[in-house]
């Protein structure tokens, strides 16, 4: 796939994005070079869906501009969303279709030719442990079996970009670690993976950069270490995200 | 990576978008006929039947009126016209609210949205999906009547050119119907369904104020009567409007004129392109942003629904105990605050409204006649109907969507058979209030002795309860954990047991109250009925009440063991 190789994995510019009169995503300017795994954290309705929601295309920015792999988003869409891999918090599968008709539909959405797609699939299902059901309607999955299905969907074209809202939530702990293991392949292979959770063990683990967002502002962004310093806390990222996210309270009550 | 290049072939993805719908009908069919065959040969012997009747009614409607030609000549083109007419109206409406929830709801369409797709290609294969949606209705109705047309026309290529007429004619409200949609979205994200409730209520209106103006006081049905009526519905026959291409090109094609048929074929084919195209292009071009506006603009008005259904829902319910009183309030708090609910009430009632109150504009000299009774009584299958219709709707997905609270339920300290109670007194208040008042307007409009407005009254309660008990029981009883789509709880199984029982409810009260109101027929005006008509009326009643009973006891004893 052509790509505009110099150009980092994620840009956001002077982003705003409001609902109505609810100011949900102010100001927001951050990159995200290729091969990084950033982790976004932020308390709930802090603007941390919003803004993955610009990153894909669902969305559209009031001001400022979002580029992925150095492509507009809003303008060069459909390049974009080439390179590009969403798995939402609730994840969308057609229920009528089996598991692996879902995949084969994504793959040829992508353009992957058919043996790639049963190589790459063949490790999926081994990796993800999504062998034993994939062959039966979606609507009868579990939400821990449609997640692993929509991860191997996002992978199975192996995206430039892989954006991921809360990807671990309905895994059982074995999915947990073999998802941990597949984000750091993708990163180690050159690809960027944007993470929201709310757990931050996973973030303090496996993210190269974290960024804070609170009430719609960017507060925070930097490697662990330098989020501590920040904070002036030397213990865990959950007393780092308590006390940042704490002044940001009194900042706004103050202002 | 390997790609496929010929991904990249203009079409190639609309294609799969189609690959991958096709596959999503092929199996829900081979899961229909593997798990339930009973009921797939029901629904498909259900439509042979409603298709059966249809056939004999236009038939009987056909063969009636080509037995006096003249006549013939006149009436027939203006059935057509004013069935494709009623058509282009319904089409458009179902379409723009098809095409609103396919591209701006909350399923599928983010999800193509975040894939490499253009607009264009999703918006034309939503479209082509609409179509299909919507105009299923008129098949279901079109070819019963081109059977029936058929039967008296001795023309074999009649046949293919109704069909061609109505395929040509389905995209123009279907194009319509699109960009409405767009433009709900586009404009009034904030208040989508508001809008479209509002638009729809204004048409009706509009509708029923003109087919009333229609009917002049001191006009009876004389040769007189028509010619004026036809005079005033004559812009339904517009050159400029599709359905008259469509009824004369029929006209036509039914007397063997070929090439003039075929003139209108085209003229109905092109416009139906070029709108669709004009539509597609349009909203494709646009899609982004108003999917951005619609997304965005969710979620406000709340604060003044809250307000303005929290006062009445505290004192209502008064005459209920408190764990009670506030179940059932939670329910007509969530029911104003659900402009699908409160807005369909609105409409149906409404109407019936505007139809009582112009009843005086119709002359109608029934008091005189001694037929004093009938306009009372079809007023209150009206009223039942609509009833039916909305217990079915709305009060029957209650208890399924409880259900998926039912861990909330088995917190409280309450016996869990008495929220079936709460449901009952929540659908009872709501649909007594709202069709006492309707029917009280309908016996001042008339104005009907005391003795047969209470009749009136106490049958419509009646119904009331009768309803209300199978809505809530059967909901109780069959009912659909794990679906939030009220749509489709209504739809399913226990919806249409639901459907079926209540209809046959009214059906066996409306004889009852049918044959007293027969029975006093040739009664004067203010004149008590006899003992018969009131023990009919009586006990026509009293079904009503007793199978309400017997479904909610049915449905609480399952309700209390059930596990969800």
């Amino acid at each position: 796939m052509t790509d505009l190789v110099g150009d980092p994995a994620i840009v956001l510019a002077g982003v705003r994005k409001s609902y109505g009169r609810t100011l949900a995503v102010r100001n927001l300017s951050l990159e995200v070079p290729r091969g990084e795994l950033f982790a976004f954290l932020g308390p709930n309705g802090a603007g941390k869906t919003t803004t993955i929601k610009m990153i894909v295309g669902l969305l559209r920015p009031d001001e400022g501009y979002v580029r992925v792999c150095g492509l507009a988003i809003g303008s060069n869409g459909v390049a974009a969303k080439a390179r590009l891999a969403y798995v939402p918090d609730q994840p969308f599968i057609y229920d009528k279709l089996t598991g692996r008709e879902f995949l084969y539909f994504v793959a040829e959405m992508f353009g992957i030719t058919t043996q790639h797609r049963d190589r790459k699939l063949n490790t999926l299902i081994r990796r993800l442990d999504i062998g034993e059901f994939l062959d039966h309607l979606t609507e009868s999955y579990s939400h821990g079996m449609k997640q692993k299905v929509v991860l191997a969907a996002a992978l199975l074209h192996e995206p430039a970009v892989l954006v991921v809202d809360e990807p671990m939530v309905g895994l059982d702990p074995r999915t947990v670690r073999s998802v941990k293991d597949l984000f750091t392949e993708h990163t180690r292979g050159g690809g960027t993976v944007f993470m929201s959770t709310h757990t931050l063990e996973i973030a303090e683990t496996l993210a190269d950069r974290i960024g804070i967002i609170h009430r719609g502002e960017l507060i925070a962004v930097g490697t662990l270490n330098q989020l501590k310093t920040q904070a002036r806390r030397e213990h865990s990222l959950e007393d780092v995200f308590l006390q940042l996210t704490e002044v940001g309270d009194e900042g706004v009550s103050d202002g | 990576m390997d790609e496929n290049p010929a991904l990249d072939a203009a079409g190639a993805k609309l294609g799969l978008l189609f690959a991958v719908r096709g596959q999503t009908v092929a199996n829900r069919i081979t899961q229909a006929v593997r798990d339930a065959p009973l009921r797939l040969a029901a629904a498909v012997l259900l439509i042979g039947l409603i298709w059966m009747g249809l056939y004999g009614l236009f038939r009987l409607v056909f063969v009636q009126l080509s037995r006096t030609p003249l006549e013939a000549t006149v009436a027939i083109p203006l059935v057509f016209n004013f069935f494709f007419v009623a058509m282009l109206a319904l089409l458009t409406f179902s379409n723009a609210i098809i095409a609103y929830g396919a591209l701006f709801g909350k399923a599928e369409s983010p999800y193509l949205l975040t894939l490499p797709i253009a607009p264009l290609d999703v918006v034309t294969f939503k479209y082509l999906e609409c179509l299909v949606l919507s105009s299923w209705s008129l098949i279901l109705l079109g070819l019963p009547m081109m059977f029936a047309m058929a039967a008296t026309s001795e023309e074999p290529m009649f046949y293919l050119f109704f069909l061609a007429f109505f395929l040509a004619f389905i995209p123009i409200p279907g194009a319509i119907g699109l960009l409405l949609a767009w433009g709900v979205a586009r404009f009034f994200p904030r208040r989508a369904t508001r809008a479209v409730t509002l638009a729809t209520a204004l048409a009706l209106v509009v509708v029923i104020v003109t087919a009333l103006r229609s009917m002049q006081p001191g006009e009876t049905a004389t040769e007189v009567w028509l010619r004026a009526f036809l005079t005033r519905m004559s812009f339904v026959q517009s050159a400029m409007l599709p359905n008259n291409w469509v009824a004369a090109g029929i006209d036509h094609a039914l007397h063997g004129q070929f090439p003039v048929s075929f003139r209108y074929l085209g003229v109905t084919l092109a416009n139906a392109f070029f709108l669709s195209w004009i539509a597609v292009r349009l909203v494709s071009g646009y899609f982004d942003g108003a999917y951005d506006r619609a997304s965005s603009g969710r979620g406000g008005g709340r604060r003044l629904a809250a307000e303005a259904s929290g006062g009445p829902a505290g004192w209502v319910f008064f005459y209920l105990p408190l764990p009670l009183r506030l179940i059932a309030a939670k329910d007509l708090r969530t029911f104003f605050r659900d402009p699908a609910q409160w807005s369909q009430l609105t409409i149906l009632f409404g109407l019936l409204v505007l139809y009582l109150t112009n009843m005086p504009t119709l002359r109608l000299e029934f008091s005189a006649s001694g037929w004093f009774l009938f306009i009372p009584f079809l007023n209150l299958c009206a009223v039942s109907l609509i009833l039916a219709t909305f217990t079915c709707r709305f009060v029957f997905p209650l208890m399924s969507l409880e259900g998926q609270k039912l861990w909330l339920m088995g917190v409280l300290p309450l016996p869990r058979g008495r929220v079936l109670l709460a449901k009952f007194a929540f659908s009872m208040t709501v649909t007594v209030l709202v069709a006492v008042g309707a029917m009280s307007l309908a016996a001042f409009m008339l104005n009907l002795d005391m003795v047969w407005t209470a009749i009136h009254l106490v049958v419509t309660m009646s119904i009331c309860f009768g309803l209300c008990g199978f809505s809530v029981g059967i909901g109780a009883r069959l009912p659909m954990f794990g679906q939030n789509n009220v749509a489709r709880i209504a739809s399913g199984l226990g919806g249409t047991t639901n459907l079926l029982a209540s209809v046959a409810l009214v059906a066996i009260v409306l004889t009852g109250v049918g044959l007293a109101t027969w029975q006093s027929k040739y009664l004067a005006a203010n004149t008590l009925p006899d003992a018969r008509s009131l023990i009919l009326c009586a006990v026509a009643a009293l079904v009503a009440i007793v199978a309400g009973v017997m479904a909610l006891r049915v449905g609480a004893k399952h309700f209390n063991r059930v596990e969800v």
